[in-house]
């Protein structure tokens, strides 16, 4: 772009690129600035290996599905580790080590830094929120209704479909006594597939026919499995099974030709003036190069901040921008907990005629209980090293074996070491695994602030402290008894407690509220021209439902609204 | 410091037999290398000019043995007069059940942080965060398909690549990189039925 954008967009993760596209299709210039790489694109052949011959792309020529799926190689450990990850919270280099963030705890905190952002190992659940949440936002859901209509449209979402480990799910949670919510909006507790970011299925994906690897090339998901590490599967970059915004909003926003996309950016301020009339307005951004360190300013009349909960609020006080105590506060995570059960191979024949679940097969996540004034459960299937290091070694409870004899409800209970945890990933393959999700209630004390001793080439590094409510913590431990429930009802054998810390953070939100630093457009209340357009704009925690939906159609009334104000 | 983290991951993971752990006969795969090289590609901050990695596999390894003498002293483990793993320090003269109990009375703080050495000194948050870290390392380095990388796994993830099919993979019955499953059973509901 040579000459000044109308708006810049900061992050291009769950909902940067849904304001930018939107704002495209208007006729309005967009810059999205992301900092971590850009896999599938052209102009950035190997993106972990150097920076490149351009800056920025916004031909949509630029995109390659064959490049995507050479990059995502669907190994967990090339695409999922933390540290060192093509999916990680870091520089395009993975010879760097991740940007730092202290919590001070037992902690994960799982983002991902590129073009996608999160949504490029995210499982694509995209239910709406429980409208009974909503009820406490200062907008209504019904004004949100028409927005998930179109995000739906667009992803596309389709409800998963049923492959064994749902199969055994839906059978489990019949039994206890629940009953299928043929809804998209709920309002009662019952099971449901997940409504899911995914294409569905091939019609010819049963057909021998067909093999594998011509599936795999065609459009619609082929079962793999592979969510958690980017889904590279379809015809070609836009068609990919999984709907990471990468493959989705991105090439969409692309075609308007009005969006350019320059990734290997790392926004470090927000520059603002004084107005005629005496109020702060945003004007434009501090950049700094990823590669190279080079620093640079760029100018738009509009700044959207869509850099996911944690940096948006750490981007705002590195900023110096006005004080707002709730800046950074009342972050919520679903405080969320693990169950797994073990089924033995005479059960799985009555129930699947066959003697496996094979739990990597499917959508790693694809059928929920909801449960309006709890949250939610959710099927969960993952790869052998992130089950295990989730499943056996993470938890607050400490070691079972140093716990003496289990509880009635639990066989075991929080890490496994040796030969119970070889015993334990040996039953892999009979194994059904379901996460409850919190309805997890806000709380100023829960935070992200800077660290008052810590810099890195961004500024200060954020700290977050996270301590959930004695009431998040009953409806955890509620949660928790009914998935175990249903899991016992399905015929488990054995049942496996993580009891998962609370510092495990996936679902991060609603650390800029609504209400309370963005006002009900989501523009801040202290700094004109400046908006946000992630999960920290939310009001609270929806409930418990999965989030990004609703920062998806959010951040579509948001590129409408701001449109109207400045750009008519 | 090797052996240090040897005794870790002998703790925590399942023993490979040596017939299985070629070509490189370690019985943890060599995962407590995967321990090193993730604690030392950790933590990076910014002084004046200067961009810092701040390695922990080291102060780590001091921390395990410190606290591993701790517990000795207050007759919560008792120390083998052979040492386990040759070159180790208090950590690796204990059984693996008391080398699991030194972990978790680290992850409880149960032990005197003063004398840890920095940057664990009087820092509950480091010594819970990493005592933690040490765990899921373990596993997932054990789990995923990282020892395959085989001659090249302690390299720079661009440079590795697989040597072999991953022997816990083999071991759990998953098939690795898939293109897909025919294991398709039908809708339970569709999009249309729920918009009219
Ligand atoms: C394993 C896993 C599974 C998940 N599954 C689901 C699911 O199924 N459904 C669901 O709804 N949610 C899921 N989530 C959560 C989901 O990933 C997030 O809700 C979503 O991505 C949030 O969108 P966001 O825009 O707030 O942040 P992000 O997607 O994290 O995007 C923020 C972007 O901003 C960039 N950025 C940050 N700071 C700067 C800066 N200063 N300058 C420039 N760029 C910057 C980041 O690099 C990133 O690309 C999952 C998360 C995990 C970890």
């Amino acid at each position: 772009m040579k000459t000044d954008p109308d708006v810049i967009v900061i992050g291009a993760g769950g909902g940067g690129p849904v304001v930018a596209k939107e704002l495209g299709e208007l006729g309005i210039r967009v810059l999205v600035l992301e900092a971590g790489p850009w896999y599938g694109n052209k102009k950035w052949h190997e993106p972990n290996e150097n920076r490149g011959i351009t800056k920025e792309s916004s031909n949509p020529g630029d995109l390659d599905g064959s490049l995507y799926r050479q990059q995502l190689t669907r190994l967990e450990n090339d695409m999922n580790d933390p540290l060192s990850g093509k999916f990680r919270w870091g520089a395009a280099d993975r010879r760097r080590t991740p940007w730092y963030r202290n919590i001070p705890d037992r902690a994960l905190l799982w983002q991902s830094a590129g073009i996608g952002g999160s949504t490029m190992h995210y499982y694509a659940n995209s239910p709406r929120a429980f409208p009974e949440a909503i009820e406490e936002w200062p907008i209504d859901y019904e004004e949100l209704i028409p927005y998930y209509e179109k995000v739906e449209a667009t992803l596309p979402v389709e409800f998963a479909p049923t492959v064994s480990k749902e199969a055994l799910f839906y059978y489990g949670a019949e039994k206890a006594g629940f009953s299928m919510n043929q809804t998209l909006n709920v309002t009662s507790s019952g099971y449901r597939p997940q409504p899911n970011a995914i294409l569905p299925p091939n019609e010819h994906l049963m057909d021998p026919n067909y093999s594998m690897e011509e599936l795999s090339h065609m459009e619609g998901c082929t079962l793999s499995g592979h969510c958690g590490q980017g889904c590279p599967y379809g015809p070609s970059l836009e068609k990919m099974a999984k709907r990471s915004t990468t493959v989705s909003y991105v090439p969409l926003a692309m075609k308007t030709g009005n969006v350019s996309f320059r990734p290997n950016t790392f926004v470090t301020k927000v520059l603002t003036e004084y107005s005629a009339s005496g109020k702060r307005e945003a004007t434009g951004v501090q950049i700094r190069d990823t590669w190279t360190g080079e620093t640079e300013e760029l100018r738009a009349t509009v700044v959207v901040m869509a850099a996911g909960c944690v940096e948006t609020p750490r981007l705002w006080l590195n900023s110096d921008l006005p004080y707002n105590p709730w800046v950074g506060r009342g972050l919520t995570n679903h405080y969320m907990d693990m169950v797994t059960g073990t089924f033995d191979e005479e059960t799985l024949m009555e129930i699947l005629g066959s003697r496996s679940v094979n739990p990597f097969i499917g959508h790693t996540s694809g059928g929920r209980l909801d449960y309006p004034g709890l949250g939610m459960i959710e099927t969960i299937g993952e790869s052998p090293g992130l089950s295990a290091q989730l499943l056996f070694g993470f938890s607050q409870y400490g070691y079972n074996s140093l716990h003496g004899s289990a509880s009635d409800m639990w066989d075991q209970r929080g890490r496994l070491v040796g030969s119970e945890l070889e015993k334990a990933m040996e039953d892999y393959s009979r194994t059904l695994t379901l996460s409850a999700i919190t309805d997890d209630e806000v709380q100023f004390h829960n935070r992200v602030e800077l660290d008052p001793h810590i810099t890195d080439e961004h500024g200060k590094v954020p700290c977050v402290h996270y301590e959930p409510s004695k009431k998040s913590k009953k409806r955890r431990e509620q949660l928790t008894k009914i998935a175990t429930d249903i899991l016992r009802q399905a015929g488990a054998t054995k049942v496996h407690r993580t009891d998962l810390p609370s510092n495990y953070f996936i679902h991060l939100q609603s650390t800029m509220r609504m209400g309370y630093v963005v006002d009900t457009t989501c523009e801040a209340y202290q700094v004109e021209r400046l908006y946000v357009a992630d999960n920290s704009a939310d009001y609270n925690a929806l409930g418990g439902p999965n989030p990004t939906l609703t920062t998806q159609a959010l951040a579509t009334r948001t590129a409408e609204l701001l449109a109207s104000k400045y750009f008519t | 410091m090797q052996a240090t983290f040897q005794a870790l991951t002998d703790a925590f993971v399942p023993s490979v037999q040596p017939e299985y752990a070629s070509p490189f006969h370690e019985t943890d795969m060599g995962v407590h290398n995967y321990i090193i090289l993730s604690l030392n590609h950790n933590i990076s901050i910014q002084q004046q000019l200067n961009h810092h990695i701040v390695p922990l596999a080291y102060p780590t390894a001091i921390m395990l043995n410190s606290a591993a003498t701790q517990l000795v002293n207050h007759h919560q483990a008792q120390a083998f007069p052979q040492c386990l793993f040759p070159g180790g320090g208090m950590f690796s003269h204990l059984s693996r059940k008391d080398r699991i109990r030194t972990l978790a009375a680290l992850g409880n703080l149960d032990i005197d942080l003063y004398v840890l050495p920095s940057p664990f000194q009087n820092n509950a948050g480091m010594v819970k965060y990493v005592t933690d870290a040490l765990s899921r390392f373990s596993l997932f380095g054990y789990y995923s398909e990282w020892p395959a990388y085989g001659s090249t796994r302690v390299l720079p993830p661009d440079d590795r690549c697989l040597e072999f099919f991953p022997l816990t993979w083999q071991q759990v019955g998953y098939p690795g990189v898939s293109l897909g499953y025919r294991d398709f059973r039908g809708f339970l509901l569709t999009m249309a039925e729920v918009k009219t």
